[in-house]
This record gives C-alpha cells, sequence and structure tokens, in this order.
C-alpha cells in the first residue's frame, strides 16, 4: 500500500467523514482515495477552490462535531497558516497532513523533504503550541493518522502529520487493524460557559447545532466566548493556556523509541531518516552508537534525551538545515551535530557511516 | 402599544425622523446623560398602526422600529386611555 | 417570540457608530428568521472580518466568526457536514469582494444552500475608511484621496453570473422589501445572495459629502431604482444617470443545489 493511501485509509478508520482538499503533488493522492471512499461511508469529500478554503472548510467542520481532515504540501501549506492560527484560537479539533517536499517556493514538488517542521510549528502569527507527528513507514502514516485524530479531539488543537514524499510514495505492506483506538472529544456540560476549561486546561466541546448558542471567534474572548480584544489580562491568560495545554501534556503526548541507551554517539531522528539510520546501528552492530526516533516532534519531548544518560554528542540527520537540531541544542548540554541533507534523497547508510569516522 | 426609546441604545442617528409617517420622532435638541442627543418623541400615542397591532394580531407599519440600527425603539404597552385636552387651530 | 429574541442582549449596545446600516440589516435577517420560523438551535450564523462580520456575534444562535474573507469556506464546511443546521452568511464588501472573492465566485457556482447577507457600504468602515472593489468612481476614501479611478464592482450581476439560486439587492433604506428578500432567500434552495447598500455616515458619507446620516440614506433612496424600471427606460431610449443602483431581484432560479436538507 502507498503511503498517501495508508493515510487516508487510516483517517477513515480513526472516523473521519470530511475532508476538503486542494490538489497539491505529492499529497494529492490523499484527496483521491479520500474522493473514492469517503461517500461510501457518508462523508463529505469537497475540493474547495484553494487551500485557505480547504483549511477553513476542516474549521466549520469540525464545529458540528465532524473528525475533519486537509492534506496538503508545502505552498498550499504556508496558504493555510492563517487559519491554522484561527483553529489554535477557536480550540477547533482538525488534522492537517502536510507531504512535505522541497522548499521555498514551488521548489521540488516531486521529492521529499522536512523543511516545514518550524512552519508547523510557528508558522502562524502570535504565540501557542501544537502537536505535530512524523511518520517514518507507511504502517506509521496508518497509525499516526488515526492517532492525530484522537490527539486532536482530546487536547482541541490543529494536529499535523508531518510526513513527506518519500513515505507518502512509498509503498510496504501494511497491516491493518481490525479497530484502530478512538478518543472522542469530551462535550461541554449544559450551564458551563462555553470556554471554560477543565482541570486538564481543555475546555468541552459546544458542538453546533445542539442549543449551545456558542460565538466562537477568533478575537481574544472570556470564557463565554464573546470578543474582548482590548483586555492585557484576558489575552495572557488565554495565550497562555493554549499553550500550556499543550506544554503541561508533553510527556503523556510522547511518543519515540530507543535503541541502546548507554550509547555516546546518539542519533535523534523523526520520520524517514530513522530508517537509514536503523541501517546503520544494525549494519554496525555496535552498543555505543543509541538512536531516540520521535513519532511526536511537537512539543518537543525533551526528557525522551536525558533517557541517554552516558551521551557524549548527538547526531541529527534531518531533510534539511537543521530545524529540529536547534530545538535539541537548547535541551542538552552536549554538542549537537546537525547533518542535513537538502535535494530531495535522503541519507545514505553510508553517508551517515562515513560522518561516524569522521567524528570517532 | 406606545413606541419608546431606549435611552442607553439610542446613538441619537435620527434615521427614525426620516421614516416615520406620521412625524413622530422629532430630532432632539438636549443631550442625555449618556452625550447623546436622542430624538424626541412627539405624541406617540398618535400612531395608529402601533395602536391597531393587537386587534390585527400583526405588526403593522413598524419602520422605525427596524430600521434603528441600534435596536432602540420599541413598543410598550399603553396605559388605559386618558382624555386628552386637543387643541385646534384654525 | 419576536425577533428581539434573537439578540444576545447583554451584547447590546453594539460597536457600530451612530447611524451605521448594520444594525438595520440584523433587525431585517432577524425579522425574516422569526417570520420563516427557524429554530434557535438549528441556526448557524457565520461571519469574517469587518464591521458587518461582527453581526453574528450578536444573535444567541451558534455563530462563527472566522478570518478575513474566509466567511463561506467555513460556512461551506458547516452546511455540508450537517445540511439540518441552516446557516446564513453576513458579509462586507471588503469581506466577500476583495479578499474572499475567489470563494465567494466558487460558493456561488457550487451552489450552496447557504443564504449570503452582503452589506455593501462601498468602503472598508472598521480599518478607518479605505477605499473597497466597491467603492463608486470618483469617490473619496483615505486611500483614493483623489477620487478612486477604479471601476467599481457590481456584486449581485456577480452573483448571477456565478451561478446564486436567489439574488437580491436592496438598501438599507427599503427595510420592508429587504426582510421580505432575505425571507425569500432563505426559503430557496441553493446559495442565495442578498446585497444590501448600506450607509457608512463615519467614513463614507463624512468624505463625501453626506455629512449626516439622514443625508446618505436619502441619496441612497434617490440614486436607487428598481431593475425593471431602469430596464424600461433602457428600452425606451431614456438615459439612465450612471449614479443610480439597480435595486430589485434579479434571478430566482433553480439549479442543482449543494447541501441541501436530506
Amino acid at each position: 500500500m502507498q503511503g498517501n493511501i495508508a493515510c487516508a485509509e487510516g483517517a477513515i478508520a480513526a472516523g473521519c467523514r470530511f475532508f476538503g482538499g486542494y490538489p497539491i503533488t505529492p499529497s494529492t493522492e490523499i484527496a483521491e482515495h479520500m474522493a473514492l471512499k469517503l461517500p461510501k461511508v457518508d462523508g463529505v469529500f469537497i475540493q474547495m477552490e484553494d487551500e485557505l478554503a480547504s483549511m477553513a472548510s476542516i474549521i466549520g467542520a469540525s464545529w458540528t462535531g465532524m473528525r475533519s481532515m486537509t492534506a496538503t504540501s508545502g505552498p498550499g501549506f504556508s496558504l493555510m497558516m492563517e487559519n491554522i492560527g484561527f483553529a489554535v484560537m477557536t480550540e477547533t479539533p482538525c488534522v492537517v497532513v502536510n507531504i512535505q517536499r522541497g522548499g521555498p517556493s514551488t521548489g521540488q514538488p516531486t521529492m521529499g523533504a522536512q523543511g516545514d517542521m518550524m512552519q508547523c510549528r510557528f508558522g502562524s502569527h502570535g504565540d501557542y503550541s501544537v502537536i505535530a507527528l512524523s511518520p517514518a513507514s507507511v504502517q506509521e502514516m496508518y497509525e499516526l493518522t488515526a492517532k492525530a485524530f484522537n490527539l486532536a479531539d482530546e487536547f482541541r488543537v490543529p494536529v499535523f502529520l508531518m510526513s513527506d514524499e518519500i513515505v507518502g510514495h512509498m509503498r510496504e505492506r501494511i497491516d491493518i487493524p481490525d479497530q484502530v483506538p478512538i478518543v472522542q472529544r469530551k462535550s461541554l456540560q449544559k450551564g458551563t460557559l462555553p470556554f471554560h476549561p477543565d482541570a486538564d486546561l481543555v475546555p468541552g466541546f459546544p458542538r453546533f447545532g445542539e442549543g449551545y448558542g456558542v460565538h466562537v471567534t477568533g478575537l481574544t474572548h472570556d470564557e463565554r466566548g464573546y470578543p474582548c480584544a482590548t483586555s492585557p489580562g484576558l489575552h495572557e491568560d488565554l495565550v497562555m493556556r493554549l499553550v500550556n495545554k499543550i506544554e503541561s501534556a508533553r510527556d503523556r503526548i510522547a511518543d519515540y523509541s530507543i535503541t541502546n541507551p548507554e550509547a555516546e554517539t546518539v542519533f535523534v531522528t523523526y520520520g524517514p531518516p530513522a530508517r537509514s539510520v536503523e541501517q546503520v546501528v544494525r549494519d554496525l552492530g555496535r552498543d555505543d552508537i543509541g538512536h531516540l526516533r520521535l513519532r511526536v516532534v511537537w512539543p518537543f519531548p525533551e526528557s525522551a534525551l536525558n533517557l541517554f544518560a552516558s551521551a557524549k554528542q548527538f547526531l541529527v540527520p534531518e531533510m534539511n538545515m537543521g530545524q529540529v537540531a536547534r530545538e535539541i541544542e537548547r535541551h542538552v548540554d552536549q554538542p549537537v551535530i546537525p547533518i542535513p541533507k537538502l535535494g530531495g534523497n535522503l541519507h545514505s547508510p553510508d553517508e551517515l557511516k562515513a560522518r561516524l569516522e569522521v567524528l570517532r | 402599544m406606545k413606541l419608546v426609546i431606549d435611552q442607553d441604545r439610542c446613538k441619537g442617528c435620527n434615521l427614525c425622523t426620516l421614516v416615520c409617517p406620521y412625524r413622530i420622532f422629532l430630532p432632539g435638541k438636549t443631550l442625555n446623560r449618556k452625550g447623546v442627543v436622542v430624538p424626541d418623541l412627539d405624541r406617540p400615542e398618535r400612531c395608529t398602526n402601533c395602536r391597531l397591532q393587537k386587534l390585527y394580531g400583526r405588526t403593522l407599519c413598524g419602520l422605525c422600529v427596524m430600521i434603528c440600527p441600534d435596536q432602540a425603539i420599541s413598543w410598550e404597552e399603553e396605559e388605559p386611555h386618558e382624555p386628552h385636552k386637543v387643541a385646534i387651530e384654525y | 417570540m419576536s425577533y428581539q429574541d434573537w439578540f444576545r442582549q447583554d451584547r447590546l449596545p453594539h460597536i457600530y457608530c451612530s447611524g451605521c446600516g448594520n444594525g438595520t440589516v440584523i433587525n431585517c435577517t432577524l425579522m425574516a428568521v422569526d417570520e420563516i420560523g427557524w429554530k434557535e438551535n438549528e441556526t448557524v450564523f457565520v461571519s469574517g472580518i469587518g464591521c458587518s462580520s461582527r453581526a453574528s456575534g450578536y444573535i444567541v444562535t451558534d455563530s462563527l466568526h472566522t478570518t478575513h474573507g474566509r466567511a463561506l469556506p467555513f460556512a461551506t464546511g458547516v452546511k455540508l457536514s450537517n445540511p439540518d443546521l441552516n446557516v446564513v452568511v453576513f458579509t462586507g464588501d471588503g469581506d466577500l469582494a476583495a479578499i474572499g472573492g475567489n470563494h465567494f465566485i466558487h460558493a456561488c457556482r457550487r451552489n450552496i444552500d447557504l443564504t449570503v447577507i452582503c452589506m455593501n457600504n462601498q468602503i472598508y468602515g472598521m480599518t478607518g475608511g479605505q477605499g473597497s472593489p466597491t467603492t463608486p468612481a470618483g469617490a473619496l476614501s483615505t486611500t483614493t484621496p483623489y477620487g478612486s479611478s477604479e471601476p467599481a464592482f457590481d456584486l449581485s450581476e456577480l452573483a448571477v453570473a456565478a451561478g446564486a439560486n436567489y439574488v437580491a439587492r436592496w438598501t438599507s433604506y427599503h427595510v420592508k422589501e429587504l426582510t421580505r428578500a432575505i425571507g425569500a432567500g432563505m426559503r430557496t434552495p441553493g446559495l442565495s445572495f442578498i446585497e444590501t447598500m448600506t450607509q457608512c455616515p463615519t467614513n463614507y458619507g463624512r468624505r463625501n459629502k453626506l455629512r449626516q446620516v439622514t443625508d446618505q440614506v436619502e441619496f441612497m433612496k434617490n440614486h436607487t431604482a428598481l431593475r425593471q424600471k431602469l430596464d424600461r427606460m433602457r428600452e425606451s431610449g431614456q438615459k439612465v444617470p450612471a449614479d443610480v443602483i439597480a435595486i430589485g431581484e434579479f434571478v430566482r432560479r433553480d439549479r442543482p443545489a449543494m447541501g441541501v436538507r436530506r
């Protein structure tokens, strides 16, 4: 099965019933497959006029209680930024799949890259926090898409599936479970103010059409949902809560795997470079080379780095110029060595081995 | 039923003076406590449309209520009829 | 239940300037909604950004106040995912014709079952009176200090050409007709577009020799004529003044629509 198809299948299995999209290489297969499958499960597929509109439509659909998703790539992702900020501010659960390609601008539509990792974290204006997942295989494409919906509903935040052309167009055999775990979004208790947070800082969801009479606005709003854009304290509290509801749950959201925790040289990877590093670790068969593979990149699971107690250096192969490497640098005292790779090809295991030789 | 203006909501735009067929609303002359020149009501009980609404069971005319951008004009129940002294000018 | 019950009374008075036509349009919309008998929990108001778009926040139903120009795609998502909801979109001329122009023609083309009410005040009011795509040629605004040199958009004709099922244009002076048109639009399956010319005394009238609110409303009253009348005048060879705006019903048809209640 192709990665993009697995993503679409995972979404449908997770209960996604609304897809608003716009064709863009290399994510188009997701839209195509959704167009094929959604009508059969009583879902809605709509091809919007641009990515601004597709992002807007899934937010609108989400407010009627549907699980909704869109898929895009670099330039389209840039267009979505404004409405992603809206989804963060209004706490709208939705899933955005970004099959990354080489940028900036039109760049390399048919080649992989990981250059949007910082954009998904900081791309919209203002301070906020989101969740971003990064699959490294077709199997993970299926599983993480399904998981993205659960995280979106649990935290009421847009969740990004930051895949790339390599995994999106990769074909692998996968196991499709009979059922994927589903965590429903909690609904708002009647009589509670619509934006009054519970103990986990996430308010219950007042679905449209159930008589809550909720006003949803991208303006700074109070707990009633009414705009109040000039109160400094209110704005601070709101933005702090939006950030803290994600950041305080870092460890709960974190999803990673660890190889050789006693190692001195540690690779930190997410997405396809993980595959090359796994090959390197397998080939060399040494236990002084560790590997931390992240499936959740944002919020960054900093505690995972501390599990490598004897680490002397962190190597970060990425298909960009070192975006997450800089984030790792913030959290550790050891040297962090980015291994950037541009141009659309993955780091080959031999390249990484040569790099290890140089560093020794 | 008789027309009243909510002093808290009126912003003094005088649109009601433009549409009333009975000229019940006249441009005001004095500021109220919010600093708005609210139109004066000239004998609102003169409005036949307002008075006959109960009888017909639906809104008659109601232009002033609809055009008021600030939702300041509404009807209130009239007190039982009081005789008025009418001065007829020849 | 009267139309007054549809207002969030705790949020009134609203933010509009004295004499702003938007308040009138909200009155007419709610009066139409009330007449049709829609229920509060089955109605959703969606709006974009701008003066007009603040309207959704003053109404007791579920409402979505979205990003600039994007009200129609948001409404598309709401309506298609739950066709049982009645969706009304409030938007303005800058919101709909400039930044949201593409969404507008595509929503009309798809003919989604929405009611779109455009409060066309011919200016960007909230940002302080900049020229918009509907500012008439020659009109003064802060970004057209020597008079607008661009031709203006005729939004109703655009909606007709793009395929909306119901299109009408009235002004905020013609309250009864406007209410009837909004009601007719809400009953029509498919996209209904009701354009209302509204006065903006603060940012438009003030700069264009219409200093009083009533001046601008009088101007709208005197410079509009029924479409049919203008057509008759043209047929009989009479000259139609350039600044007269056609009002009335533009189209009512039955193209296939999307998102109609099952």
